[in-house]
């Protein structure tokens, strides 16, 4: 007789098994563990201690412990009247945003048009080379493009003297320097155009081909099936451009400085924050400006999803 | 339209598109130099006037401007350096069990250059072996990310023992969180006295002693000798009184030789009426890393508030005239490049004498650590005279401990050693600040630049003028005061036809804003 056998026959009590719902619950928490862990100690702990922070005078030059700073309130908030410069990176990304967001869908709808067309030669190169600037890293990618759009030895604007242009003061005028960060902007686009070219290649051609049959020219064809049917995408990569757009930082920061040169020009709103963490060591007045700013990216994006929603045709049926 | 004539359209299409981002992917690259970033610190006498008003306790804002800020005073290094260089640690091995345990912690000021780094290993290896009390741990942050980093490790509690070499700007980005060496001087039976009061002075700040005097950078004029013997111009003058081409070295004359070393593509120079101011090759002066206040330095010393209260800010005349003189010589003169040049590939983008393109630039002894000093064919002369006076700004280095160090009395012995290292004098390139040190530090440097020959006796008849008060004085609310300095040189480097008296007076409503919103003394 086997052992198990034995075990039975002696009525050994079996061991109560847990549910198999209950088993399978415990088993995904287990496996989300890794990035819950993230979230709070990398998010979770962050966001509270920014509100927390949000009522202190900490300095950033000081241990974080009790005794280095004082609860003061509403303080920084109120601070929020009157800081001259908020309003100031506010037009400055506003103004950015304007322009950014646009050519951020236009271009790289472009290029994906132009790669998915059927009369190319050779697509798959230019998919491959206009997706290539977008794994260089940022800060290469500034680098080259200040030695790019320098006035004097940047190769825009000696191709414009070439031709008897005098080219902008592109870093140093005022009037120009966001106008180059879009221009700096174009070099990513590569990620965009793909997701476009993705969502491209999904339109059935049943629909083409009726229409064409329909009598449908090439405008008609893009404007009542093309865009329609790929507008989710360009609905998710406006949202993700506003959203961008308000957190944009890295490149301003290399091309304008800290202090968002050539006057304020470049002073955006993640730019201001900085300044106020980082280099004026105002970490109560830092958090108010990062709470504010989740606060209007939240509020855009609500926007975005109740008015944006009504263009959006979804294929698959209402949401 | 056939097929193939329409897929050579549609190819010509995306080549016109493609040829700007190829031409970007293949075209300027950053500079390679990694240029460290300048050390900040005052003269010696300098800290007079910033001790009697400075905040003890000041709010946060009230701290200086980083020096890792490439646009306000210190060396591009942010500007060159493509990518963020790790963090470098070394040190704290083979020491004795019952050392004690520190970490020095280097990047705030000059020590994070890729040079430098091994010679600071191996000093670290050698000081570790060669005693039993402590043992050192190097820490050497690149310096954008320097002030960041020690920032983050003192919230978190965990902040090094030594910081430096620091000058005193990048102190005063930590105002508040350094020790007071005097008392740990006094507690380990130092003796100070043996060091000049006035530079124990300019070693306070907010009146506490937060390190010992260690190494002296004065300021003075680095020329390229090959841009004067090809104008076929003598060397500008290397003894204080002498004249240059029988005239007075004085700034009208630096300036007219500074036109006559400014050069278009044209070849014509700047005293030549068919000279082209926009398209010049080659310029005869610069004001090389260094903000607003710095270059005010250059008509005499100053401090931008009523001598009688600090919180009334009033720009000096001196410095008025100087910052037009500066304007002058970039938008009107063009002997000075502006923003644009500075940045361009001919003038080593960021780093200007460095690219062998300016014949004379104004800057400090820590400036070797930015050029070829080999290859480069230069030499230093003296500052000229401003209404008949001298001044050659100057800074100083030191080591400090901070207050949250739990070994302060061992990391106070550590320091003691360091100051009077002869090694990390020449590792840094400062000048000792006690006298008798020099000559042995000019003879190892003689090596280091050869086959230049530098007459080093410049440097040392230039400590004899300091800027007083010095350029990187206290001010209320220093950090943003700082920051306004920083903006109007950008300002006077970016912007042709400028109303400089309307913008000084502007800066001067700013500065007494900020000022006045410093908290109470």
């Amino acid at each position: 007789m086997r052992a198990a056998d034995l075990l039975s026959a002696r009525g050994a009590p079996r061991r109560r098994s847990m549910p198999m719902g209950r088993q399978r619950t415990l088993w995904g928490w287990f496996f989300l563990m890794p990035w819950l862990i993230g979230f709070v100690a990398f998010q979770a702990l962050p966001i509270v201690a920014t509100i927390f922070l949000s009522f202190t005078d900490y300095s950033a030059t000081k241990e974080f412990a009790p005794g280095n700073f004082n609860m003061v309130g509403l303080n920084n908030y109120g601070r929020l009247f009157s800081d001259p410069q908020l309003l100031q990176s506010f037009g400055v990304t506003l103004k950015f945003a304007i322009i950014a967001v646009p050519i951020g869908l236009v271009i790289p709808l472009s290029f994906a048009l132009l790669v998915n067309s059927r009369h190319l030669m050779g697509a798959n190169l230019f998919r491959t080379l206009y997706f290539l600037p977008t794994v260089i890293p940022i800060v290469a990618g500034v680098m080259v493009f200040q030695g790019v759009l320098n006035a004097q030895s940047g190769w825009i604007n000696l191709m414009l003297g070439a031709i008897g242009i005098e080219g902008p003061r592109w870093l140093s005028d005022p009037n120009w320097a966001v106008p180059a960060l879009n221009l700096l902007g174009l070099w990513g686009v590569g990620n965009a155009m793909l997701i476009l070219l993705a969502s491209l290649q999904g339109v059935p051609t049943e629909l083409y081909d009726a229409s064409t049959i329909d009598g449908a020219n090439g405008a008609q064809r893009f404007f009542y099936i093309t865009l329609p049917m790929i507008s989710p995408v360009i609905f998710y990569n406006v949202t993700l451009g506003i959203i961008g757009a308000f957190q944009y930082f890295v490149a301003a920061m290399l091309i304008g400085g800290r202090n968002g040169d050539p006057q304020g020009a470049t002073l955006f709103y993640n730019l201001h924050f900085y300044r106020q963490a980082f280099v004026f060591n105002d970490m109560g007045y830092a958090s108010v400006l990062a709470l504010l700013l989740f606060a209007i990216v939240m509020i855009l994006t609500s926007l975005m999803f109740y008015f944006g929603q009504r263009s959006v045709y979804y294929a698959g049926g209402d949401i | 339209m056939s097929l193939s004539k329409s897929r050579v359209v549609w190819l010509a299409i995306l080549t016109l598109v493609l040829l700007p981002l190829l031409a970007a992917c293949g075209g300027t690259t950053p500079a390679a130099t990694a240029v460290p970033a300048a050390t900040n610190t005052t003269a010696p006498v300098a800290a007079a006037p910033t001790d009697t008003t400075a905040p003890v306790a000041a709010a946060p804002t009230d701290t200086v401007a980083s020096a890792a800020a490439p646009t306000d005073t210190a060396a591009p290094v942010a500007a060159v350096s493509p990518t963020v260089q790790p963090t470098v640690l070394a040190g704290g091995e083979g020491c004795a069990a019952s050392a004690t345990k520190l970490t020095w912690y280097v990047g705030l000021g000059a020590g994070a250059d890729a040079d430098v780094i091994p010679k600071e290993k191996a000093w670290v290896d050698n000081f570790n072996k060669t005693q039993t009390d402590a043992c050192l741990t190097l820490q050497v942050v690149h310096n954008p990310e320097s002030y960041d980093t020690l920032k983050a490790q003192l919230a978190a509690g965990s902040a090094p023992d030594i910081v430096g070499p620091v000058g005193k700007a990048g102190r005063a980005s930590f105002q508040g969180a350094w020790a007071d060496v005097g008392a740990l001087a006094a507690g380990a039976n130092y003796d100070l006295s043996k060091y000049d009061p006035a530079l124990l002075e300019f070693t306070k700040d907010e009146g506490v002693l937060v390190g010992i005097p260690f190494a002296l950078f004065p300021s003075f004029i680095y020329y390229n000798k090959d841009l004067f013997d090809e104008a076929k111009l003598p060397y500008p003058p290397h003894k204080v009184g002498e004249q240059y081409n029988g005239k007075e070295w004085n700034i009208d004359t630096m300036a007219e030789l500074a036109q006559k070393l400014t050069v278009d593509a044209a070849g014509n120079d700047a005293t030549d009426p068919a000279f082209d101011g926009k398209n010049i090759t080659q310029f005869g002066y610069y004001e090389q890393f260094t903000d607003a206040r710095g270059i005010a330095t250059l008509f005499g010393g100053g401090l931008p508030y009523e001598a009688s209260d600090p919180k009334t800010a009033k720009i000096p005349d001196n410095w008025r005239a100087a910052w037009k003189w500066y304007y002058d010589s970039v938008w009107t003169k063009h002997f000075s490049p502006n923003d644009d040049y500075q940045q361009s590939e001919a003038l080593a983008k960021g780093n200007p004498f460095s690219s062998g393109n300016v014949a004379m630039a104004h800057t400090h002894s820590w400036y070797t650590c930015c050029f070829d000093i080999q290859k480069l064919n230069w030499d230093i002369a003296v500052m000229p005279t401003v209404n008949g006076k001298i001044t050659a700004k100057l800074h100083g280095d030191t080591f400090a401990i901070l207050k949250q160090s739990k070994n302060a009395d061992a990391a106070f012995k550590v320091l003691s050693k360091m100051v009077v290292d002869p090694e990390l004098y020449q590792i840094y390139g400062g000048m000792p600040a006690t006298e008798s040190e020099r000559p042995a530090f000019f003879a190892a440097f003689d090596k280091r630049v050869a086959p230049n020959k530098v007459d080093w006796s410049v440097a040392q008849e230039m400590l004899k003028y300091p800027d007083l008060p010095n350029h990187e004085s206290w001010l209320p609310n220093l950090i943003k005061a700082n920051d306004l300095f920083g903006k109007f040189r950008k300002l006077l480097d970016q912007t042709p036809n400028l109303d400089v008296d309307k913008e000084i007076n502007n800066l001067q409503s700013q500065l007494d804003a900020i000022f006045k919103e410093a908290p109470a003394q």
